[in-house]
């Protein structure tokens, strides 16, 4: 595909099965953001066909749209979280897809399925920073604010682009970990841009390289070493 | 197995409301609720259905506009005559408020607040009173010299300019300064270097707004008699010409749009300068140079001639005016009308921005331009933006009146001609905002499944908040000076008593009343001042 | 217009004010005015361009005539004035009677076609200034009470039924919209101040008809002269029924200021030319309809004490 004027994604031929956890690699630039943005519906390729959950996205629209996007969750690099909002509210904002508007906008008020939104935080080592706001956390804290969100959105496909970029190992492999038990909650799976070869051999079954919008490795993550993964960086490098 | 990081059971974490907060939201609230009871909202009823007919007759005059040939010519002369004076007194408050922001910037006085603060109370006086204030004030002192039109929106544009500067000045980081500062350099010097290549953007923007409200606000002018659009329309109003009123407004509606497409790209260059040349960027420099002619023609087309304020008859009228005036009248009655409608005032004002801000919220989205949007919703938003154009474009005055057609006398038909008045100025404000926004997590939330409402109250609402609030703040003390404007026709409030003074020729009266707006403003101004920190 | 000021201006000249108010709209502030008008925006430095001051006679007036009418006026009143006087004369228009006081008395106007109050105002600003004629109308000039037809009110000479509706006057310092109204009714015994939630100000006898005519206002007083006009012209709402008549009192005149006096050598030739001016000769019978009058008549001083002690007594007059 074709994306800003530049090929971003050309000639990428992929199949991610339910169950399935998937490591994409591949340098800055290789087109990991624009894939999961295909992935996800954000970015519409010029060209080609994406079938989410067996479904072509362009082919719904309105409230089966938003279920079907519903079912797709993504931690983004950029975590895109309003720091104005407490964490909570953040954290809810994962449930937008099956909330009412007038429930949406009371919980503003009174915050909605605290139980809930407390136990993700829980897993995430954020507990007492519920009703913090979100400017006041660190950059690793923020990322655990985007995972938890996703907790309670509770997606079958789980997208996440650079999830443990800000977080010390032993966090990284918290965070990696919960995202995969999710996937596997609801028996669907779990595609992660990793720039860590170690991270990405631990936490997948399958690993995707990208090099310049194309598809040049692609095999179990049990057949490959962390010295073969760092030469393919040093390779796209 | 499920991956906890926290050992131990959490303390259950609680809802903290932030009190400051708390206490401005809830006293927003009370305020709003004894504004809208003093408008007599909820002492029966409020509306005259029996002058639709001649809402109507204002209201249809809109689709058929006077278009008779001589009539436009004329329309298009005085257009001239009102772009010369906003750019004049545009202009001379840009400078006013450049060497006003050097005297109220905080790192001129550093830690000797007490100073800065008599420094920004000096200001309080200037852009306490309307432009139409100033310029009955001055005819008094100018006569018809062109000197009077100019100064009336110089002086509180220019009050008003040096503290936005200032403040502008004040949130640069001051780190190149100091270093400028320690390694030698003059205050000058250092402020030249260190200061304003960051301001400079945020200067510029500001700069083009003030044009673009220089020109409505030389119309108010030509509403008191200072010549242009606002005279012909003051004179197609007086006989309730509707036609010749739209055409009029229709004018000036055109020459706000100009000075907004105008500041638009200037602003839109600012924020996203094209990749760096060797040379200076055309558009800019375009915008800059067409300022600068315009400058100069107005000078011309005016024949401004700085002899007359220093003229010996100035000197003479102005101690007229001042002897009449001092002491001001300290009569009791005249206190407690003072004081009674210095309450309606603000009730008036109060109204007034609760009606524009939320009508600017339910617009903004609309009124924003949303890129990659549909025809319809492109069409709908070029609607929206006309309208609110219109909104500003007819004077509070005009407002007044044809809103007392279908509503009974008392403070609310003032009070409203001002809020649909400061809605179409505020809601192109916030659709500004809007615009400016990050819609990434917007999107972001869209992607995850939610709807546009939900989309837009967790992803955007957050951010515009403050900003939204900030800005509402701002119009609620410019609502305090624009009360004045529709004080006549029994629209109440303490533009009323100005009026009646003025037409009596009391001045020690004249000069009380005047003092209480000041006083008002200023006190309102404190209070907007706090509860925008405490949004911060 | 006699005077050519700088024609790069956007000055007074006629192409771009054509249209005066029949009736000064207060808009704003009374007294604001500034009728700095277009015409000075022109002039600009009225010292730079155009005939010695000193040796020009600048006039004002806001007559109750149709703005179209009024283009009309400038150059007629101007040329009439300037063949008698033999000097320039210029026109300024003016957008408010309080303006028209203050520019008086800065010596900007130096002969102002006044209401009865605003003469009066004027007159007490500036020593030495002087009636110089008026309408023969003026000498008995009435207002009009009008009601709202709902209000079920009847014409008739007891305005006490008045009290208890709500009320508008015109603009705040019209004579024959404010103050001889109010005058009456507090003959009658209402209390002039005293409507339910306090008198409105319309700022014109236009903006009365019609506000009365939205039932906003129920009841209103207007300028006869103007009344009739507008009923002649069937521009008044058939709501709007005339209630009552006031008693005749002095209004309109040319006032000259001082400085003018001294160099005409007072008011006489002014006078002169004004009492002289006929309905059969067609340049005057031009001037006569624009004033809306069948001649006019010399005017004094003493003409309008009363105005000024109901002007004390209302605190109008200060």
């Amino acid at each position: 595909m074709r994306f800003g004027g530049t090929t971003a994604l050309a000639g990428v031929d992929l199949t991610v099965a339910r169950g399935e956890r998937v490591a994409v690699v591949g340098a800055s630039g290789a087109g990991k953001s624009t894939l999961l943005g295909v992935l996800d519906g954000t970015v519409t390729p010029s060209a080609g066909k994406v079938l989410v959950h067996g479904t072509d996205p362009g082919s719904v629209r309105g409230r089966e749209l938003r279920r079907l996007r519903g079912r797709t969750g993504t931690v983004r690099q950029h975590l895109e979280l309003p720091g104005q909002l407490r964490v909570v509210h953040n954290v809810n904002a994962g449930r937008l897809g099956s909330w009412s508007v007038s429930r949406a906008a009371w919980s503003l008020l009174r915050p909605q399925g605290t139980a809930e939104v407390a136990a993700a935080l829980h897993r995430l080592g954020l507990a007492d920073r519920m009703y913090e706001r979100t400017d006041r956390l660190s950059g690793g804290q923020r990322q655990r604010v985007a995972v938890a969100r996703l907790l309670v959105q509770r997606p079958e496909l789980v997208l996440a682009d650079e999830p443990a970029s800000a977080l010390d190992p032993a966090l990284a492999d918290t965070v990696l970990a919960v995202l995969g038990e999710l996937a596997a909650e609801r028996g669907g799976a779990l595609v992660a841009c990793l720039h860590d070869p170690a991270l990405a051999l631990r936490h997948s079954d399958r690993v995707v390289g990208l090099d310049s919008g194309r598809v040049v490795l692609d095999a179990a993550a049990g057949s490959l070493t962390v010295a073969e993964l760092e030469r393919f960086y040093g390779v796209a490098r | 197995m499920t991956t906890v990081l926290d050992r131990a059971v959490p303390p259950a974490a609680r809802l903290a409301r932030d009190r400051r907060r708390w206490a401005w939201g809830l006293t927003a609230v009370v305020l709003t609720a004894a504004a809208l009871a003093g408008a007599g909202l909820f002492s029966g009823s409020v509306l005259n259905p029996g002058g639709s007919a001649q809402f109507g007759r204002f209201a249809t005059a809109a689709l058929r506009p006077e278009l008779d040939p001589g009539f436009l010519s004329v329309v298009a002369g005085s257009a001239l005559v009102t772009v010369a004076y906003a750019v004049l007194g545009g202009g001379l408050a840009l400078v006013l408020g450049a060497v006003g922001a050097a005297l109220v910037s905080r790192r001129t006085w550093g830690r000797r607040r007490s100073g800065w603060l008599a420094a920004r109370g000096l200001l309080a006086v200037p852009r306490g009173l309307h432009e139409a204030v100033w310029g009955l004030l001055l005819v008094n002192v100018l006569g018809l010299d062109p000197w009077v039109g100019v100064l009336a929106i110089a002086v509180p544009y220019g009050a008003v300019t040096a503290t936005v500067f200032a403040d502008l000045l004040d949130e640069v980081p001051g780190g190149g300064y100091e270093a400028l500062r320690a390694a030698g350099a003059g205050r000058g010097t250092a402020a030249l270097y260190g200061l304003l290549p960051s301001a400079a953007g945020g200067l510029l923007s500001y700069s083009f707004y003030r044009l673009e409200c220089a020109v409505r606000s030389a119309v108010v002018l030509g509403l008191i008699g200072a010549g242009g659009l606002g005279y012909q329309l003051a004179l197609s109003f007086t006989s309730l010409r509707w036609e010749q009123v739209w055409t009029t407004v229709y004018a000036l509606g055109l020459l706000c749009l100009l000075a907004d497409v105008g500041g638009r790209a200037v602003r839109r260059r600012v924020a996203a300068p094209p990749s760096p040349g060797p040379g200076r960027d055309p558009v800019l420099t375009t915008a800059v140079g067409i300022v600068v002619a315009l400058v100069a023609w107005s000078l011309w087309f005016l024949a401004l001639s700085p002899a007359a304020l220093v003229s010996a008859r100035a000197r003479e009228q102005l101690s007229y005016v001042a002897s009449a005036a001092w002491p001001p009248s300290t009569q009791r009655s005249l206190l407690a009308d003072v004081a009674a409608t210095a309450v309606d005032t603000l009730a008036m004002s109060v109204v007034a921005v609760v009606v524009a801000t939320a009508g600017a919220l339910l617009l903004a989205g609309l009124a924003a331009r949303s890129p990659g949007a549909g025809p319809v919703r492109r069409a709908g938003g070029a609607l929206v933006r006309l309208v609110l154009l219109l909104l500003r474009a007819v004077p509070p005055p005009v407002w007044a009146l044809v809103l007392l057609f279908v509503l009974l006398p008392g403070v609310l038909p003032g009070a409203l001609a001002l809020g649909v008045y400061t809605l179409g100025v505020l809601g192109r404000l916030v659709g500004e905002a809007v615009e400016e926004a990050d819609r990434r997590p917007r999107e972001a939330l869209r992607a995850a499944g939610a709807s546009a409402a939900g989309a837009w109250l967790y992803g955007a609402v957050p951010a515009l908040t403050g900003p939204v609030l900030a800005l509402a703040l701002h119009r609620w003390e410019v609502a305090i000076r624009d009360t004045v404007l529709v004080g006549l026709l029994g629209a109440g409030g303490i533009g009323v008593l100005l009026s009646a003074r003025i037409s009596a020729f009391d001045w020690p009266a004249v000069a009380t009343v005047l003092g209480a707006i000041v006083v008002l403003s200023f006190a309102v101004d404190v209070v907007a001042e706090r509860a925008r920190a405490a949004l911060r | 217009m006699s005077t050519a000021p700088a024609a790069r201006s956007g000055g007074p000249g006629n192409e771009l004010v054509p249209l005066l108010p029949r009736i000064s709209r207060r808009t704003l502030l009374a007294g604001t005015g500034a009728a700095v008008v277009a015409a000075l925006a022109g002039c600009g430095g009225s010292s730079s361009a155009g005939p010695d001051p000193a040796r020009q006679l600048r006039i004002g007036a806001i007559p109750d005539q149709d703005p179209e009418v009024l283009q009309r006026l400038h150059a007629t009143v101007a040329d009439s004035l300037a063949d008698a006087l033999g000097i320039p004369v210029e026109y300024r228009p003016v957008t408010d009677y309080a303006a028209a006081v203050s520019l008086f008395r800065t010596g900007d106007l130096d002969l102002v076609w006044f209401g009865g109050l605003t003469g009066v105002q004027a007159r007490l600003q500036t020593p030495g200034a002087v009636p110089v004629a008026q309408r023969d109308i003026d000498a008995d000039f009435h207002s009009v009470f009008v009601v709202n037809s709902s209000t079920g009110v009847t014409p008739a000479d007891d305005l006490r039924p008045l009290a208890d509706l709500r009320f508008t006057y015109g603009s705040q310092t019209s004579t024959s919209g404010r103050l001889m109204p109010a005058y009456f009714l507090r003959e009658a015994g209402v209390d002039p101040e005293g409507f339910p939630g306090g008198p409105g100000f319309s700022g014109s006898h236009d903006s009365t008809l019609a506000l009365v005519a939205s039932g906003t206002y129920q009841a209103g007083a207007v300028n006869e002269q103007v009344w009739l006009a507008r009923s002649a012209a069937g521009e008044v709402d058939p709501a709007v029924v005339a209630y009552a008549r006031t008693p005749g009192y002095h209004d309109y005149h040319w006032l000259l200021g001082p400085r003018a006096a001294e160099r005409l050598g007072g008011p006489d030739r002014l006078t002169a030319h004004f009492t002289g001016l006929s309905p059969d000769r067609p340049a005057d019978a031009i001037v006569l309809d624009l004033f809306g009058a069948g001649a006019f008549i010399p005017t004094e001083a003493a003409n309008y004490r009363r105005i000024e002690e109901i002007g004390r007594d209302l605190g109008l007059v200060s």
